[in-house]
């Protein structure tokens, strides 16, 4: 029987630069590999740590697998200091992703922002394998500046599709930016969509998350249609270690994915 | 169930020849405190019995404060003589997280495998037993393999488990006599006990009533109790349902399960620095909030069995109890 705390190993292939606090890497696993989209996995670092991540690469493909990762303390400095060739550790999948059966035939709303784009984009690129299948999708991504934008070489491509419609915006323009300037909801108003059938699904920063729910809210979007990711300090992705407690949840196993019409009525949601 | 009847004396005499082969822990006074320790044949003599909770609950031996959960092998049969009703109750929760059939812990899973239960009615308490609050009898009434009860110069042992019925039968001998049913004198020392925990927990609000209490916001009542408060974890580290952990990584992609409370700091703080729980007496609270609401509402156990070790261990000298009735009073 497989033991739930033994990490498989996964080889780093290459590490690729998305901004100067964002890496991303490329993993091949020892056997193939499945997860749901939205759906996280534990990465260990040999003898020095663990920490959840959503993979940003699609869940259709089972031997290859990326994941975005941000400078944000001592297990992940280790992580940017790798060049490829590493082997890292992987538990899971864990957790509860997206309900894509529940988006087909439906119009799509995505709001994302800085290293939330991540997970977004397994969400879409899972999503775009069978793209006939949704009626519509709006994207409105946000990032502080241009060069903190992640995945710079893929914008163009994702608003070829014929049935995506990209937005983007960023807090503070420079000169090479001729799109919209603001914070990532005002794009919202641009977006022109039935909003009281639309899924939403935002994933960002905490104060993100919470300014685009009530923006969502605003707009006619029903509670139990916005989709949220949740950040919690996640240690074991079982149920059992009790660090991602929220409420009545264990956000490792009953989430990470919730509607807000779950979570609304607990406090402390967004911090 | 089928019971038993054994003269102390040639039950500590059986005692001694099994401690030979098998490996039985049970309670003895250790200083001023009741500890969980191998039987041997020198000490078998004064195992304490029928005395109220070990300072540890029975949770050290299914999920003990430090383990490798990688690299450890399995351990094998263990026999814990002198398990309190409470600690008996706490499996209910502890085994819906452990045993949980979408992540089986394979550690705790092998040890409660391999683990005989024998419990003990307690005919002594302490102050701080409130069990008969959360309708829990000072017995054990389930989740043990066998139970022993003594009453003068015998000692009962009653076999309710199929596990309990295998051990006993592979280790029995003519010494013990099968019997209809226990002795009246143990139901009356039984309600006697029951009698003596109700009695000192008169004011103690039910389950149902202190759900509600901590659910409510009586933030004054919350502050006043955390001011004493070190956040040392003590009350959780003796609690029998407090099963939260950490995983620390160690090389070679080993893991070790390390317990953790939501009453240290930075328990539940994420990486990019927001903590829901950074406030002390919203920690404390939380604790409460877990035992008397989230754990029920998830898992449909109770998830405090009134063992009163968190009030005992509080250096602090914060009292549950306390605590609770303060609230009722608000
Ligand atoms: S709380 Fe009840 S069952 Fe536990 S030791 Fe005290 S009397 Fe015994
Ligand atoms: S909360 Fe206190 S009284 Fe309740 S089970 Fe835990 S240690 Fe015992
Ligand atoms: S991360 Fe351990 S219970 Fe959720």
């Amino acid at each position: 029987m497989k033991n739930i705390y033994e990490p498989l190993k996964f080889k780093l292939d290459k590490v690729v630069e998305e901004s100067p606090l964002i890496k991303t890497f490329f993993l091949t696993p020892d056997e193939d590999f499945t997860f749901k989209t939205g759906q996280f996995v534990e990465v260990t670092i040999d003898g020095t740590g663990e920490a959840p991540y959503t993979p940003s690469s699609s869940a259709w493909v089972k031997d290859k697998m990326e994941i975005t990762i941000m400078k944000a303390g001592y297990v992940t400095e280790k992580m940017h200091k790798m060049k490829g060739g590493e082997i890292l550790g992987i538990r899971g999948p864990f957790g509860r992703g997206y309900p894509i059966d529940k988006f087909y035939d439906n119009e799509i709303l995505i709001l994302g922002g800085g290293v939330g784009i991540a997970p977004l984009r397994c969400l879409i690129l899972t999503m775009l394998e069978e793209e006939e299948k949704f009626k519509k999708i709006d994207i409105c991504f946000g990032a502080k500046t241009p060069p903190d934008f992640i995945y710079k070489d893929w914008y163009k491509e994702l608003g070829d599709h014929k049935r995506v419609n990209l937005l983007r915006s960023v807090d503070k323009a420079d000169d090479s930016w001729d799109e919209t300037e603001g914070l990532v909801t005002v794009l919202l108003d641009k977006v022109k969509t039935d909003f009281s059938k639309v899924m939403a699904v935002v994933c960002g920063p905490p104060i993100m998350m919470k300014f685009g729910t009530f923006r969502l809210l605003e707009l006619g979007v029903k509670e139990e249609n916005i989709y949220l990711s949740m950040e919690k300090n996640m240690s074991c992705g079982l149920g059992k270690c009790g660090h991602c407690a929220m409420g009545n949840y264990f956000v490792c196993k009953d989430g990470p994915v919730f509607t807000y019409a779950e979570i609304k009525d607990y406090p402390n949601i967004w911090i | 169930m089928k019971n038993y009847a054994i003269e102390r004396e040639k039950w500590s005499e059986f005692l001694k020849r099994i401690a030979q082969k098998e490996n039985i822990y049970a309670p003895f006074m250790r200083e001023k405190n009741i500890e969980y320790l191998h039987v041997n044949a020198d000490n078998a003599d004064s195992i304490e019995y029928h005395i109220a909770k070990p300072t540890s609950s029975v949770k050290i031996f299914f999920f003990p404060i430090k383990e490798n959960v990688v690299k450890n092998a399995l351990e094998k049969r263990q026999i814990i003589i002198g398990v309190p009703a409470c600690d008996l109750a706490s499996l209910n929760l502890m085994d819906k997280i452990f045993l949980d059939e979408d992540f089986l812990d394979p550690y705790y899973q092998k040890r409660r495998e391999e683990t005989i239960l024998i419990g003990n009615d307690c005919y002594e308490i302490t102050d701080s037993c409130h069990c008969t609050a959360y309708d829990i009898a000072p017995y054990p009434t389930k989740n043990y393999d066998i139970n022993l009860a003594s009453h003068e110069e015998k000692i009962y042992l009653s076999v309710n488990s199929e596990k309990g019925e295998k051990f006993f039968d592979s280790i029995k001998n003519g010494d013990f006599q099968e019997i209809d049913s226990l002795p009246d004198a143990i139901d009356m020392k039984r309600m006697k006990t029951a009698e003596k925990v109700k009695k000192q927990n008169k004011q103690l609000p039910e389950l149902d009533s202190t759900r509600k209490l901590v659910l409510e916001d009586h933030e004054k009542v919350w502050k006043k109790f955390a001011k004493t408060c070190v956040s040392c974890g003590a009350c959780s580290a003796i609690c029998p349902t407090c099963h939260c952990f950490l995983l620390l990584d160690k090389e070679n992609f080993e893991k070790i399960k390390n317990w953790d409370t939501c009453q240290y700091p930075s328990f539940e703080k994420v990486a990019a620095g927001e903590d829901p729980l950074r406030r002390l007496y919203d920690r404390l609270k939380n604790r409460y909030l877990c035992k008397f609401v989230h754990k029920p509402d998830m898992f449909g156990e109770i998830a405090c069995t009134g063992c009163g070790r968190c009030i005992d261990a509080c250096i602090g000298e914060i009292n549950k109890n306390e605590l609770i009735i303060e609230l009722s009073n608000c």
